[in-house]
Parts: structure tokens; sequence; C-alpha cells
């Protein structure tokens, strides 16, 4: 395995070091002020999250207030360094029960120094699952052993944990009310023409669960997927019903779902970790529902006028609405004076980011809104250039709406006690790139 | 301050200091730039105030590096502004936003115009610095004569008149062909009058300018500027403020010290007097103090005043004076001071010959080559290398030679380079120079670029009292456990070529030397392989009589590498391998290498290159391109087929095709030669001559003279004319020679040498192109193209655009004949020299004969083809008048040299001939032509001619072909040499075929 990391470094927007650790000698000590001096002072931040000082690279990613900095100086794994930051990022927001920020850093530094030793040796990534690590990496004081009270808690066998079987879910958990809590997130991506046409349009989304469970439990889970359903069909040997069914591209599970099992019976089965985890990811090409339809007209009227004329329709059913709908309307660079008129929501001229800002708090389904305003531009010096028409990009958030139409058909949980569980299932769809041209 | 008032500006920017970083900072400067954009183009509310605002705040985000690209009209704007913060801010801000390229400017021209010539100073000063700042060509047309009018006002106060000056040094710098200067002599005298100081400084700036542009019209200055640094030196009248550490002004007295440079001498002798005066009172004053700013001061003075003292040729008193300053300079411990004055020695030795003073320091000068800064040694090893002469060389370079063991790695090779230059230039005696090189490869072997011992190579070839020692030396090197490459090279080099004469000497036999070299073997590279196996068969050679033993070995080593990887070795090691075989042979190949031509060291070429470098001064360039230019030993003439490059030694004579060429082509010349012999130059046939050529056409043929002449006139290339630039040979001869020849000049002038190397296969011809550029300046746009004609396929390879000097370019061209034809691919061949653009048009001589394939035919081959061939267009006939008379063996030996080889015996009668030949190209593939030519012993100028081959087109245009040979032979083939043994006779053979082939015609 390659090596993915010789030093970690986390540090704040201004580029002061809150928290290092070296795991390996070829660094210097001194690299984050390379990286302070040559990455954050300058443009460059953000254009590309690695980049190479001096026969350093220096892999980075902001994850709120913070930047997460990892210096290698040999040719390591791109990849698993990041996915490594991605990983461990997890971690501490589940030890810090929360956000992971500036903050939550200064007031648990110990626990992530603790951490760090834990999670990377030598350079080279180790478990970092929560659960596991939360048996022996504890946020209880140390019980002096010359204390009278005995633990009454048999102390967990960290190895065995791991090595074993289920290496995920630690065995004799008790509950007293079982629940399981499943989610289905998609997030639309879209490219679409200013005539209308669909360019580009996908569909990523991913399965969250959170258990609470007793004891071993199997689960197996059954959704409205295109295999799924034809297998099912085979072995009762009747016909397929009539209901949509969906296509899965490049799907991948988490840890705990047997492979085996899927390979043979096309179905999701799995003892599932305590808490909360990722089940399974997704992609969906083709059959994508679109939540709104976005129809812009934008006219140049001369070299200092501009008037712009957008349409918004929303395409999901009538008794759901969206959230937080942005619909970021781009003007060129040199606009001076805005005047907008919208149907609903508010719209203003963001300079600092080019463009009008239309925000709609809640919009309901097949209803429409309209924004038309007049924008003013300013003369400049520099050589006539046509603007370039960047893309109209859009936010939102729909409950209980899939794009790609998955469905859970049933979630069944077998455990040897045979006790009831409840079952929550929620669908939400948020944009991703959602981008019109205009 | 301004900024006091508006709180605005102030908080935004301390917003601004506040954000933490780039990003948020952007955010925020995105935002006000929006909020600027939205309150300019909201017009009517603006008030000055706030426009000044907006536009400090449009200057502040500038600063920050962002792009501002509006606003400029409301900036411009403030310009006109009535109240003086306005106007700041307005003159600021455009001549930060503004280039003078903006047409905005335009606007602003009549506002700023009003301010220079109006009444209040301040304004004028804030006009004088934006024009100043700005310079732009419409700046100075329409204001540069009211600058010239403030600066000679008498009612401006110094402030004023110091910007004005300062301005148009700016406006005259940028544009010096807009600023009207003519008659400002007089006025510029006025202002060196100045008493004020300050004025007075930027009036010199203005008059360095100046004096740099047209010294001439200056003279009367001159005087003046002696009495300013006359004023300085002695202190008189100069006001406290513009007294620096106690030295009076030293940035005027820099400044007028320089401006006295530009003046080629001084003429007036009480003006020299009392400059000198002066000098001397600088040289005397200035000494070496505690403090860095006084030091500074006083020594750009000084060096001023050396540069200048230097430029003046003082006497050598003087001169001696300012060494000894500087030896007492290299001798103490600050660095910058001691940098300083290794510099100026070097430069005082290029300008002065005070050679002798100089080299008193010299302890001094070496022991700085240890100095712990780099910069510092590398002035004292130059100054080291230019002070070398005969008499220290020895000292110097042994101090290299010792310096080079502790030197810096980047150092070292110029140092290896210099050490050799300097031992090349002043040995003493031979056998010294060849120490110190080996040393200096033994020392430095990675450092020493190969042009170092092809160098040594040259040398000991070209001094034979050098080469037995040279060769002991090697040996001696060569019993080293440890050597560097380098000198493996060179001795193996030098043992192979020189070993023999150690003969004599204990453990110096060729087995010896052979065993001592073939131990390194497997320790050296690749190309040292190679030079390895050059040796090996040189021993070889020289060990006569062979001694079986070592023959054994060596060629076991050559068979070893006839299967090396390497192309170079596997080709070495087959070539020597076969020409040892050849026994006596072997010693004609592989003799001694020739004498190398006397040519430019490439060491010194080199050195001249680094120095053009290091050195900063014009006068050390100019002088030091001077010393290499008469160390140039150049060879003009050189043999056209000589190897291009004399560095790339080969051992042997190589070039392997080059030396078959010249020998066929000397074997040509030599048949050529035979032709002219012979000649029948009597009256009689001139008188018949005269007849049929009448007829024919070509006037005033009454010599072969005029008749080459006249070939020359006729082929002369078109537009010759117009050239400036003669071609100092005949190309029209050279042409012909080169029909024959297959390589050859093809076009000399005396700038351009064009060679020509071919080589003909088939249908198929690979010729190659030498450009050489005869001269040391580089030819520009060197362009050759080819009209090709239709029958011929012509693909050269890109001709560069430059040639450099003294250097030869190879353009390789591949020519294919698609069908048989006589007409002749024309090369235009121009190049830029100077000014002058030479063009020359010149026949390629891929001519119809170099697609033959000689071929004899017996009786037998050749009578069935002859009959079968039988009638026109296959075979023809033609009676041709007004040839050249020439004896029958002449005409066999033209036929034979056009590759129609003659087959003696086969036609009875004997005074006609037989030849044939193979004829490729594309169309025709391989086609046999027979020809047969029958001759009137009694008219030698007419003959019958009966041409016969496969193909209609090519019978023909052979006929024309060999007509045109016979009639204009050109006097290139005739010069008279010895004559070649020529079968001439012919017996007469009565055999059958004959009588049969008599019978056909």
């Amino acid at each position: 395995m390659p090596v993915s990391a010789s030093a970690i470094y986390f540090l704040n927007l201004r580029g002061d070091v809150l928290i290092n650790r070296l795991y390996r000698d070829d660094v210097g000590g001194n690299m984050v002020d390379a990286f302070r001096l040559h990455i954050m002072q300058t443009k460059e931040l953000g254009t590309c999250p690695v980049r190479q000082i001096g026969g350093c690279s220096f892999f980075y990613m902001r994850i709120s207030n913070v930047y997460i900095v990892i210096v290698v100086s040999s040719n390591a794994n791109v990849a698993c360094a990041f996915k490594f930051v991605v990983e461990a990022v997890n971690l501490f927001k589940s030890y810090f029960g929360g956000a992971f920020d500036e903050d939550a850093i200064r007031n648990n530094f110990v626990l992530i120094y603790e951490l760090l030793d834990e999670i990377m040796d030598f350079g080279y990534p180790q478990n970092l699952s929560p659960e596991i690590l939360k048996l022996y990496i504890t946020q209880e004081g140390v019980r002096s052993p010359f204390s009278s009270k005995p633990t009454d808690k048999p102390v967990p066998n960290a190895t065995l944990q791991v090595t074993g079987a289920v290496g995920w879910r630690r065995e004799g958990l008790v509950y007293k009310k079982n629940e399981v809590f499943l989610d289905i997130v998609e997030s639309v991506n879209l490219l679409m023409s200013s005539k209308g046409s669909v360019l580009r349009c996908d569909v990523t989304g991913k399965i969250l669960m959170k258990c609470f469970l007793s004891g071993m439990p199997d689960l197996k889970l059954g959704l409205n997927d295109k295999i799924g359903l034809e297998k099912e069909a085979e072995i009762k040997s009747r016909p397929t019903k009539s209901g949509k069914t969906i296509e899965l591209d490049d799907v991948t599970f988490h840890q705990c779902v047997n492979l085996t099992r899927f390979n043979s019976e096309k179905t999701v089965s799995f003892v599932p970790p305590d808490g909360e985890f990722e089940l399974m990811k997704y992609r969906i090409t083709e059959g994508v529902n679109l939540p709104f339809r976005v129809l812009p007209t934008i006219k140049e009227l001369g070299r200092t006028r501009m008037e712009v004329n957008v349409k918004v329709k929303s395409v999901f059913g009538a008794k759901m609405f969206a959230l937080g709908v942005v619909i970021k309307v781009p003007v060129p660079k040199q606009t001076a004076k805005t005047s907008v008129q919208v149907t609903s929501g508010r719209a203003k001229y963001n300079a600092s980011m080019d463009c009008l800002m239309w925000k709609i708090r809640k919009f309901p389904g097949q209803t429409e809104s309209t924004l038309s305003a007049e924008v003013e531009l300013i003369s400049t010096i520099a050589e006539k250039k046509s603007w370039t028409r960047p893309p109209i990009q859009m936010e939102f958030q729909v409950p209980m709406f899939t794009a790609s139409g998955l469905r859970v058909r049933f979630l069944k949980v077998w455990e040897k006690s045979g006790y009831n569980t409840v079952e929550w299932v929620r669908y939400i769809t948020k944009a991703g790139a959602y981008e019109i041209r205009c | 301050m301004a900024l006091s008032g508006m709180r605005g500006l102030s908080v935004f920017i301390s917003e601004i200091r506040n954000c933490q970083n780039k990003e948020q900072e952007r955010l925020r400067v995105d935002k006000e730039l929006g909020n600027i954009r939205n309150r300019f183009k909201n017009e009517k509310g603006l008030a000055p105030y706030e426009k000044k605002k907006y536009v400090w705040k449009m200057l502040y985000i500038f600063m920050l590096g962002y792009d501002v690209d509006f606003g400029h009209m409301e900036a411009v704007s403030l310009i006109s502004a009535p109240k003086y913060p306005e106007k700041q801010v307005g003159y600021l801000v455009t001549s930060c936003l503004l280039n003078e390229n903006h047409d905005f400017l335009r606007l602003a021209i009549n506002t700023v115009r009003n301010d220079i010539i109006g009444r209040n100073e301040t304004f004028q000063c804030l006009a004088l610095t934006l024009v100043g700042n700005i310079g732009g060509r419409e700046f100075a047309e329409s204001l540069a004569p009211d600058v010239q009018k403030l600066l000679i006002s008498s009612s401006c106060r110094p402030l004023v008149k110091k910007k004005a000056a300062l301005c148009l040094l700016r406006l005259f710098r940028k544009n010096p062909d807009v600023v009207n200067v003519d008659g400002w002599s007089n006025r510029m005298a006025q202002l060196l009058d100045e008493r004020n100081l300050g004025v007075l400084t930027s009036s010199m700036s203005l008059f360095v300018s100046l004096v740099s542009n047209n010294h001439e019209a200056y003279w009367s200055c001159l005087p003046k500027c002696v009495k300013v640094l006359e004023r300085l030196a002695r202190n008189q009248d100069v006001p406290q403020e513009y007294t620096y550490y106690g030295i009076p002004s030293p940035w005027l007295q820099v400044k007028t010290m320089r401006a006295l440079q530009y003046f080629p001498t001084i003429e007036d002798p009480n003006t020299r007097r009392a400059l000198f005066e002066v000098l001397q009172r600088v040289l005397m004053g200035t000494d070496v103090v505690k403090n860095v700013n006084k030091n500074n001061a006083s020594h750009a003075v000084l060096f001023e005043a050396l540069a200048l003292v230097m430029h003046l040729d003082a006497e050598k008193e003087m001169m001696s004076q300012c060494v000894a300053l500087l030896g007492k300079f290299i001798a103490v411990r600050e660095p910058n001071i001691r940098y300083l004055g290794l510099e100026n020695m070097t430069r005082m030795l290029m300008v002065t010959d005070v050679q002798e003073i100089i080299k008193r320091h010299q302890a001094q000068i070496i022991t700085s080559l240890k100095d712990p800064d780099i910069s510092i040694r590398r002035r004292a090893l130059d100054l080291l290398y230019a002070m070398c002469d005969v008499s220290n060389a020895k000292d110097i370079v042994e101090e290299l030679l010792q310096y080079l063991g502790t030197a810096e790695f980047t150092m070292r090779e110029e140092l290896a380079l210099k050490a050799a230059i300097l031992a090349e230039k002043f040995a003493p005696d031979l056998s010294w120079y060849m120490d110190v090189i080996l040393q200096l490869i033994d020392k430095a072997g990675d450092f020493v670029s190969d042009d170092i011992w092809f160098r040594v190579v040259q040398f000991v070839t070209n001094n034979e009292d050098l080469q037995p020692y040279a060769a002991l030396k090697a040996r001696e090197y060569l019993d080293k456990p440890a050597i560097h490459e380098t000198m493996m090279k060179v001795s193996a080099y030098l043992l192979g070529e020189y070993s023999h004469l150690l003969a004599r000497r204990p453990g110096c036999s060729p087995k010896e030397i052979f065993g001592i070299i073939h131990e390194k073997l497997p320790t050296v590279s690749t190309p040292t392989v190679s030079i390895l196996l050059s040796s090996y068969a040189k021993i070889l050679m020289h060990s006569q009589p062979p001694d079986p033993e070592l023959q054994n070995q060596i060629w076991a080593i050559f068979n070893k590498y006839e299967t090396s990887i390497d192309a170079e070795i596997q080709q070495r090691a087959v070539e020597y391998f076969a020409l040892s075989k050849k026994g006596a042979a072997l010693i004609d190949i592989l003799a001694e290498m020739p004498k190398f031509p006397e040519r430019e060291s490439s060491l010194i070429k080199r050195a001249g290159d680094t120095e053009a470098d290091t050195a900063e001064l014009s006068a050390i360039k100019s002088r030091a391109q001077q010393q290499a230019s008469n160390a140039l030993v150049v060879t003009d003439q050189q043999p056209a087929n000589h190897p291009p490059q004399v560095t790339q030694l080969a051992m042997v004579k190589i070039p392997s095709i080059n030396e078959e060429n010249n020998h066929v082509d000397q074997e040509v010349t030599q048949t050529n030669g035979s032709m002219g012999e012979g000649e029948p130059q009597n009256g009689d046939i001139l008188g018949d001559l005269l007849s049929p050529l009448a007829i024919e056409g070509p006037p005033g043929v009454s010599g072969t003279e005029t008749l080459s002449e006249d070939g020359a006139l006729a082929l002369a290339p078109v537009g010759e004319q117009e050239n400036a630039v003669k071609p100092i040979v005949d190309i029209a001869e050279i042409f012909h020679a080169l029909c024959i020849k297959d390589s050859g000049v093809l076009y000399e002038d005396p700038y351009v040498q064009i060679g020509i190397k071919a080589e003909w296969r088939g249908h198929q011809g690979r010729l190659v192109l030498f450009l050489g550029n005869k001269t040391t300046s580089s030819l520009d746009s060197v362009q050759a193209v080819f009209l090709s004609p239709s029958h011929l396929k012509l693909e050269l390879s890109s001709v560069p655009e430059v040639i450099p000097p003294r250097a030869q370019v190879q353009c390789p061209l591949e020519v294919v004949n698609l069908c048989p034809s006589r007409d002749v691919a024309v090369l235009d061949f121009s190049y830029k020299f100077g000014t002058n653009l030479v063009d020359n048009k010149l026949r390629l001589p891929a001519v119809l004969n170099k697609f033959f394939q000689p071929i004899t035919l017996s009786a037998e081959e050749f009578f069935p083809q002859w009959r079968s061939l039988a009638a026109p267009p296959l075979k023809l006939q033609e009676v041709v008048r007004g040839v050249r008379p020439m004896s029958l063996g002449e005409m066999a030996n033209l036929l034979n040299s056009l590759k129609l080889i003659v087959s003696p015996g086969l036609d009875p009668n004997a005074n006609n001939l037989v030849a044939s030949t193979t004829f490729y190209s594309e169309s025709t593939r391989s086609m046999l032509c027979l020809v047969r030519i029958e001759t009137d012993p009694a008219d030698r100028t007419q003959l019958r001619m009966t041409v016969a081959s496969g193909d209609p087109t090519l019978t023909f245009e052979l006929k024309e072909f060999i007509k045109e040979q016979l009639i204009s032979i050109p006097s290139a083939s005739r010069p008279a040499v010895h004559q070649q043994p020529q079968p001439t006779t012919q017996p007469i053979s009565l055999s059958d075929p004959g009588a049969l082939l008599a019978g056909l015609l």
C-alpha cells in the first residue's frame, strides 16, 4: 500500500496551525509555511487541491473554516489521502458530536492527537471506523487501578473486535426501543441548454441509515431497482409488477453488506453497524425526473443595458414543495445598477458573485415563478469582449421526492430474539450542479 | 493627510486589513466595486467629496492587485477640479491607472496644460509629475515646449524647475524625436550655471541624457561641468542639506563625471588641467572608513572618477595612483570594497597598460581566489585571467591548477577552461603546456569539456617535437590506478597515435602499451570504447613486423565488438577487423593523422562567450572581442571535401565515402585530363570548323577558351547581375565538373560556400548540400528553393533560416528520377548579408548521366539487343556536325566519364565506338541503352551517332544529351594533367560479331 501522508496539518483560514502531526521524517516541520506562503496567500487557493512546492506535494481541502493539509514528499496515493481526510473528519464529527470547525478542534485537541496517533501509522492509514475506535479511545476519565470500585463492565477486547467476522458491530447491544432510520438522499446534476434540451443529467444518491437495534440483527432491504425485481420475479416465478423499475449504476455498498448474497440473490442483506452509516451509493443516468424547469431570456441592449427574464416551473407533485430555492442568474462584471421584479421570493444583485441572487424559501409543486430585471452596466476601458454568459445555477431541496423514482419496497429486520422494530424512511432530493445555459 | 476626512475610505481599508484570507478580501473588494459602479452610474447624485472618496477606494483596490477597468472618466474629471484634494487624487489615480496608450488621456491634456502654464506652483508640480510619469508621445508633442519654457523661465521657483527638468528628461528619453532640443546647448549651459544644487542635479540628469544622444552640440557645456565639479570638490557654496556625510552632493558629482565621459576627449588644456586637479583630489581624498553610508557615497564618486580617468587616458602617474588605490582596496576586509577593487582593476587592465603595476598586487589577487565570497572569487579569477602574460603565466596557471582542487563545482568548468587557454596562449615551452593540460584533466576531469582535450590532440598532432613527450606522459598517467575518463580518452588517442615513438623505452612495447590500455577497457563508457578500438587498430598497425600474439588478441577484441549493440563501436570493430586483415594496406589507411589546419582555438572562442556573459562593461566586452579576433587564424580556403568539423577527431581517415570519392574524382579528372593532351589545334581544323558551326549557331568558336566562356555566359544564372556579391568561382565550369563528379564545390562567394556530395543508386540519389558561412557574422534569411523539372522528384529537408558564423549546415536532399529528360533542376539560393540580399540560381548537377549504371557488354549480349531495337523511335540516328575535334581516345574517355562504357573491339571499324549503359528511372525501371558513334577520320568535326534503348523518350533524350556533350566540352574537364594510360588504340577485331554489327549498321 502506498504512503498517503508524511504529515497532516490543520490550519485555520489565516494559515495558523491548529494541530499538526508528523508521520514520517521526509518532510520538514516548516513545510506548512510554504503552504501558507505559496498557496493560502495567493489567488491559487482553491483552484487545485493538489499542489507541488519544492519537491513536496500538498493535498488540501477546506472543511468549514479549517484547512486540512496533507504533505508528502514521495509518490503518494492521492485518492487514498483524500479518502483518509474525509473519513478522519467523519470520525472527528462522530466524536465531537456535531460540527467540525476551528473551535471544535481547539476544544478537543488532546482527543484529536490521540486519534491521529491511532488512525495513521508511519503514513499508512489504519482503522478509521468510529464504532471500533470508540471502544478503546474513550472520552471518559481513566480509572486509577488503586481505586476501590472495580469496573462492572468487561473491558472490551479490541483485538478480537477488529479481527472478528463482524468487525463493525459490537455484541451485546441492548435498546429499549428498536428503531431503524433510512434516508435516501439524491442530488441532481443537470446541464441544460437555453432552448431547454438536456445536455447532461444524472443523479447521485446514497442511502444513509441509523440503527438502534439490539443484538445481532440481520436486515434485508428491497428497492424498486431493476435487477432486484427481476431476480425476485424469477425466484417467485411470476411476472414483474407493472410499476416502474429503476436501473442503478455504479452501486457501492458499505462493508457490512453481504456481497455473496447480493451476487446470488440480488438482495441487499446486512448486519448493520451500530449508529449512523452510509449503506450504499449509486448513480442513475436515465429516466431522471427533473424537479424544476428554467426558461431564461437574456437580452443585451447595447453596451450598457440588459434585460433578464427567468421563468422557473416546478414539475413535481402539487402536494410537495421545495425548500431553500436559490437561483443565481449571472450578470456581467461591470454591472452597476439593477432593478428586479419577482413574483415570489426576493432577488438582489450580488457583486462578489456577479449574479442576481433570487431566493425563494418555499416553492410549491406545479407552480411557476418569474423574475424580470433590468441591468445597467458601466462602461469600461477594457477591450470590448463579449460577455461569456455563464450558466444559471440553482440550489434547492425537495423532501419526499426522488429524482430517480427510487422507492424502498421493504426493510426486514430479523433477529434471534424476534423483537419488533420501527422503520422510518425519508426521501430527499437536492440540487447538485443544476445549471441552465442562458 | 487627505484621508483623515474620509471616514468611508478608512473604514473600507480597515475592513480589508481585517480580512483573514484572500478569499474574504476578494469578496469584500467585489462588493465594494459593485457599490462604486452603482454610485458612478448614478451621476447626478455624486458630490465632489463622494467622487473623491470612491476614486481613492478605486486606487486602493487597484494597489491591492485587482483589476479596475472602469471609473477612469471620473478620475480624469477630478483633474480639472478647482480644489487641491480633488486635483491631487485625480492626478494620482490617472497616473496610476492609465498608461500612455489610453484614449482617456486625451481628455486630460488640455487641463494638464492649463495647470502647467498656470500660476499655481502646486498644480504645476502635480501636472509635471503626471506628464513625467506617463510620458506618452501625445503628451510629449503637446506639452514639451511648455515644459521647456518652464525650465528656463526665470520666474519659476527651484521646486518647479527641478520637476520640469526631470519631466523633460523623461519625455526626452521616451520620445527623443518629438522633443525638440535644437539649440538647447546655450540653455543647458545656462542651466548648468545654476547655483541651486537641487536644480543643478536635476538638470545634470537631463544633460547626461542629452549628451549621450549627441555630444557634439554640447561642447560649450563641458567647461561648466568641470566648474561644477570644481565647486563641489572644493566644497564651495554647498549648502548643508546637500552634504551627505561630509561629501558635497555625491549624486551630482557622479552625474557630472558620467556626463563628462560622453565627450571623447577634453581639448582645452586649462579645462583638462582643472579636471585632473579635481580627479586628483577625489583620488587622494577617498579612503575606507567605518561608516557604511559614507563609504558607499565616497566610493561611488571614486569609481566614477576612476572611470573618467580611464576614459581620459590620463598620464601614467595618475594611473599608477589609481592602481595603488585599488591595490589598497583589494586588501581591505570589507567584501564589497574588495569586489569593487577587483572589478575596477579588471576594467583598468582592459583600457590602459598598467599591467606591470597591477602585477605587483598579484599575490593579493591570488589570495582573493580563496575568499569566502564567490563573487569575489569570480572577479579575482577574471582579473587573473586578464592580467596573465608570458612573464607570469607559469605562476598564475599553477595557482589556478592548485585552486582547482578546492574551487566550487559551479566555477570549475570555467576555471579549467581559463587555465587551458592561458596555458596554450602563454606556454613558455611545449612540454610545460602538455604537463599543465594533463594535470588539469587529471585533477578536474569532470569539468574539462571535450573542447579542451580536442585542442590537446590538435596541438600534439601539429607539433612533432611534442609527440614523444606527450605519449610518454600519457603512458605515465595510465599507470595510475584510477584515472578519469577524459584522461583515458586523451591517453588512448595519444598512445595509439604516437606510442611507436616510445618503442625503445622499457615497458613501452606495443604489447605492453596495448595491455595497459586494455586493462581500462571494462571501466570506460561507450564513446571511449570506440576511441580505444581505434587505438588498438593503430597499435596493431604500428607493430611491424606484426606480432602474432598481439594480433590475435586485438582481433579477438574486434571480433567481440562486432556484435556490440552500439552502432559506432560495431562499425569500428568490423571495419578495423577487415582493414587489419589487409596487411600492408593497413599501414596506408591507418597512417598517422595529418596536421590539422591552423584555426581559431575553440577554447578561446568559448572563453569569449563566457566573458561576454560575465562582463557587464561594454568596454571590456569590445576589448575582449578584439582580442578574440586577433587570435583568429582563419583558413578561408578549405578543401571542399574536408570533414566539416576538425574538432571531431577521427583517428583513421574515417570518412571513407569521402575518401573514395576523392579517389574517384582524381581519377576522373585524370582521365579528363588526358583528353586535353592530344588536342589538335591546327589551323586546318579551325578552318574546317568554321563552316559547319556557322550553320549550327554558336558563334565565335575560335578555340576551347571562347567556347567555355561562351558556355559560362550562356549558363550564367538568371538575375545574377543584380547581386552585389559575385561568386568567386566559375559556376558554369563547376557545374560541368560536377556533372561527372559526385562531390565538390557548387558555389562560392566571399561569404558563402556551398559544397555538394552525392550518392546515386539506380533511379534514386541522395545529395547533401553543405552550406558554409565563411564570415564571422551570421547569415540571415537563408533560403534554398528548388525549381525542379517534372522528371525529378526532389525532397529537400528544411534549410535553417540562419547560418551561424563560421558554421556549416548540411541539408540532405533526396532525388528520384521519374522519367528520362535532359532538363536540369535549379536551386534558388538566397541569403542576406548585412543589408545585401544575395540571390543565386544554381543548376543542380542531377543530370541524365547520374542515373546511368555502367555496364560492359560482351558481343553475345550486345548484338541481340541491338538487333531487337531495330527502328525509330526506339533507335535513332543522327549526323552531328560541329563536334569539337577530339581523338577517338578522348571521345572514349568522355563517354566513359559519362558512365557510357565503351566496349572496345565490338565494332570492326577502328574509327567507331560502341558504348552501353543502364539507365534507371521510375517509369522505365532499368533500361539498357546502346550507343554507336561512327567518326570520320578525315573530318573530326562531324560524326554519325546511333542511339538505341527500349524507351522512345529515353532514346531521344540520350541522343540529345550526348550531342550536347560532344559539341560543348567544358574547359573544366580539360586541365592538362598527366596522361592516363588509356586503351586508345582499339584492336581491330575481325571476329564475327564485328562483321555482324557492320552489316546491321
